[in-house]
């Protein structure tokens, strides 16, 4: 590709997070439709990984008699211009002694004043000054924590996240916290309903990497939380919707579908076109069972029923193939249905 | 005295500012239409909300009585329910086409009901569609063929003659034939009661299926047989054919005169079930609660929840769908459904639970067994014995085993963790597409032979927390396998490990036993 060569010079910019944001979405985006950028940028994400690991040598004594040797005169062509010392100007001369004269008066007198003696005292603390928060300067490798409130909603670019962990330290307290390894080890804490803390949850469950065994733990964690939050953030069921779609893991898309069934609170149009097309067309007949019990939830408490998810609920019903238990689930759902 | 009338003056102007409140607007109309029609047209009527008749009679001519009524809580979005609902009569002497029309995107604040009567030739053909609410849908002394869809009413057919088909949602279906039937009737319900009255010389062939209700009639029905939950008979000399099939309600074809008390299950009629896979459905729908059984608990239903707090002895317990949770058995437990979750508490028999479908939870298996779920989460908080788990597709959870451990899934997370009390356990875990977790103690002693095989080598990896294992990569057509061999703790069991497309943890964690308190 014509700019492969200016994307691979963005790279290592890339991985220290130097880039503008404009510059690291371009970078992104070719990296994901040019392979040969796609294998560059695992080299450098791979050697980036190791750097840390790598333990410091001694260089063998026979490389460094060898390249002694390379670089020795022997070696050197004789058509090489020898190097010779030019005299430095005059007044470069005259600084230096100027400098040196200085320096030995300085230390002269210095030895010559008598050495005051303090008696010792004990130590006593007068006042406490509250130390002033310092910002926080950029580490790669430190780990940093971050108020949600103090934090942008806004995730620019699409930056690697690996290794999530959840955090509840006080169970009594309404804080949580998110941990993940991006460059440095961050975590971020806050409220549930915290934007900034429902992005950053959104973004965990749509863009971490997919076999990490962590994305099953996000979603049992997102439903142990927000289960007890009134009205969660429709972020997260909308989040969960694009789960249920489009994961390959039926033990994740299970436990999505589940999820969505708890928070039927904040159910949007996009996620009951969700559960719908789990219904529809899911291999998985544990996943269409709990999309037709979270459709029946609905319907038991007379949320919107629009005419393609009566439509699916009627098909379902009366398909002789479908699970019978599906089938009987999709009848509860039709009997608990007003038409309006 | 004057207090007590300051409370009931004080009362009444309350009630009659709430009726104010709550107040609404109303207006009816009506409107008489009449066009010729052939006497084997055709006659379509498309109405959302509201009753229809239908009555076959003599001539060329249909005559459509139509009562609008609109209610709204106030004057001016009754106005504009009044703008928005238009009655439309279109077609030639073949197709008749009588239709309300409503906005598709409609003010839920008001509501619009028609109720229709037409008289038609008796020898046209009636198309009802498009009904989503009615109180009912009668169509009476039609010679002509009858379809019917529609969401919930009760549907009337009295003396049609022609060919029929019904579909419906809710509601009830009820067919009064006044003489031996001549045409086929197709009846197609979910959660409708479907009752079909015929003349008792009647010949016809049935066919009933219902899952959660039952087929019933007070005809003499020979030649009875299932085929899944398909009942098939013949009532006199058999010919055409009435098929009725209601998902929740009961299907029932009764001799004129005779009523549903009287009728004999066809179920009922059939010889000693002998419980083989796949004919449960065959048994009527139970529900059962019970909070103790004193001895072997057997049971069977199409559809059943089942809920048992304590069974002393067996427990054997087969259905075609539902819920089924057990608090703790005695002796052995063997359940198995064609689909719905398992909740299993402790059981201390050996157990067998197969659900075609959902999650099963068991709480302890003392004795170990098998459990199968061709999708769903299987989630075993303590297995004493062996155990073989199987998922079609989900998670596979356990939190404590102490014996041969061989867990397998299609597709999602297998995490197992050993008893920190076991030196050495074989473990064989497959995964198609996840990742393997195992979590043992730092003492656990075992051959490992642990295998990734992956489409991408950069993300799926090995994280081994035991040292003398041996990892090797290479590559197997378009895939790379990732193969970890070796002995911990000096070797022991062996430990089979395989994912696809996953990562595999070997953990070494200082881990809580589980204790199981002794039964009583």
């Amino acid at each position: 590709m014509p700019d492969c060569d200016s994307m691979r010079e963005n790279m290592p910019l890339l991985l220290t997070e130097s880039l503008d944001p404009a510059r690291r979405e371009l970078t992104h985006q070719h990296i994901e439709m040019c392979p040969m950028c796609v294998a560059e940028w695992s080299a450098y994400k791979e050697t980036w990984s190791i750097l840390d690991t790598l333990p410091e040598l001694d260089v063998p004594a026979r490389v460094k008699q060898r390249f002694l040797a390379e670089v020795s005169p022997a070696s050197v062509t004789p058509n090489v211009v020898p190097f010779r010392r030019r005299s430095a100007p005059r007044w470069l001369a005259q600084a230096a002694a100027v400098v040196i004269i200085a320096g030995g008066a300085f230390y002269g007198g210095r030895r010559m004043t008598p050495r005051v003696e303090l008696t010792p005292t004990p130590a006593q603390v007068t006042a406490i000054q509250q130390a002033m928060p310092a910002q926080a300067a950029y580490s790669i490798a430190e780990s940093r924590v971050l108020p949600a409130a103090s934090i942008s909603p806004q995730i620019e670019g699409r930056p690697d996240i690996q290794n999530v962990q959840f955090t509840d330290a006080t169970p009594s307290n309404d804080q949580i916290g998110v941990s993940f390894d991006i460059t440095s080890h961050v975590t971020v804490t806050g409220r549930p309903t915290d934007k900034s803390m429902v992005r950053l949850l959104r973004y965990v469950l749509e863009n971490e990497d997919k076999q990490s065994p962590s994305r099953s733990r996000a979603i049992d964690w997102v439903r142990s939380t927000y289960a007890h939050v009134g009205n969660p953030d429709p972020e997260i069921t909308e989040a969960l919707a694009n789960v249920l779609r489009n994961d390959d893991n039926q033990g994740v898309r299970i436990k999505a579908a589940d999820t969505l069934r708890s928070l039927q609170s904040t159910m949007t149009d996009g996620t009951r076109d969700a559960l719908v097309e789990a219904l529809k067309n899911d291999p998985n007949p544990a996943v269409r069972i709990k999309a037709v019990e979270a459709l029946a939830k609905l319907a038991r408490s007379g949320g919107t029923m629009d005419p393609d998810m009566v439509d699916t609920l009627r098909k379902k019903a009366s398909q002789g193939d479908e699970n019978v238990y599906v089938r009987v689930k999709a009848a509860e759902a039709l009997s608990s249905i007003q038409p309006r | 005295m004057k207090n007590k009338i300051q409370t009931f003056i004080a009362v009444a102007v309350l009630l009659s500012s709430t009726q104010l409140f709550g107040a609404s607007f109303g207006t009816s109309s009506r409107v008489t239409r009449e066009f010729p029609v052939d006497p084997a047209g055709s006659v379509w009527i498309d109405n959302p909300f509201g009753s229809i008749d239908v009555i076959g009679g003599e001539g060329n001519v249909i005559t459509v009585s139509a009562e609008r009524t609109l209610t709204a809580p106030d004057q001016l979005t009754l106005k504009e329910a009044s703008d928005n609902v238009a009655l439309s009569f279109e077609g030639d002497t073949k197709v008749r086409l009588i239709r309300t029309l409503l906005p598709p995107m409609r003010n839920a604040r008001w509501t619009v009901t028609v109720n229709y009567i037409v008289h038609v030739p008796r020898g046209v053909n009636v198309k009802i569609g498009g009904s989503k609410s009615a109180e009912h849908i009668r169509v009476a002394n039609v010679n002509g063929s009858v379809t019917i869809n529609g969401f919930s009413g009760i549907v009337i057919m009295e003396g049609v003659n022609g060919a029929s088909a019904i579909n419906m949602v809710n509601g009830r279906v009820i067919y009064d034939y006044a003489q031996k039937p001549v045409a086929r009737a197709q009846v197609q319900a979910v959660n409708a009661d479907i009752d079909m009255f015929l003349p008792a010389n009647s010949n016809f062939d049935w066919v009933a299926n219902t899952i959660n209700g039952d087929m019933l009639s007070t005809f003499n029905v020979k030649g009875g047989r299932f085929n899944g939950s398909v009942f098939h008979g013949v009532v006199g000399s058999g010919g055409l054919t009435i098929n009725t099939e209601s998902m929740m309600g009961h299907v029932a074809v009764l001799v004129k005169g005779s009523n549903l008390a009287d009728a004999q299950s066809m179920r009922a009629n059939e010889p000693a079930h002998q419980a083989v896979p796949g004919d449960v459905l065959r048994q009527p729908a139970k529900k059962i609660q019970l909070p103790f059984v004193n001895g072997d608990f057997v049971f069977a239903a199409s559809v059943a929840d089942v809920v048992v707090g304590e069974v002393r002895g067996n427990a054997r317990i087969e259905t075609g769908a539902g819920e089924v949770e057990l608090g703790a058995v005695f002796g052995q437990c063997n359940v198995t459904s064609l689909g719905g979750p398992l909740n299993l508490g402790d059981i201390m028999g050996s157990l067998f639970a197969h659900t075609g479908a959902g999650d099963i939870i068991v709480r302890a298996s003392r004795m170990g067994g098998q459990v199968t779920t061709d999708g769903g989460l299987v989630r075993v908080i303590y297995a004493g014995g062996p155990m073989t788990l199987r998922s079609g597709g989900g998670d596979i959870i356990v939190r404590q085993f102490s014996a041969f451990m061989d867990a397998e899934t299609a597709s999602g997370d297998v995490t197992l963790t050993g008893d920190p009390a076991q030196k050495s356990i074989k473990v064989t875990a497959r995964t198609l597409q996840g990742n393997i977790v195992l979590n043992v103690s730092p003492r656990f002693a075992a051959d490992i032979d642990a295998t990734i095989l992956t489409s991408d080598p950069e993300v799926n990896e090995m994280h081994l927390d035991f040292n003398g294992i041996t990892i090797r990569r290479e590559q197997v057509g378009n895939k790379t396998r990732i193969r970890a061999t070796g002995k911990i703790n000096g070797g022991g069991e062996r430990v089979e490990l395989y994912a696809e497309d996953g990562d595999i943890y070997i953990s070494a964690q200082t881990l809580t036993p589980i204790r199981l308190a002794n039964p009583k």
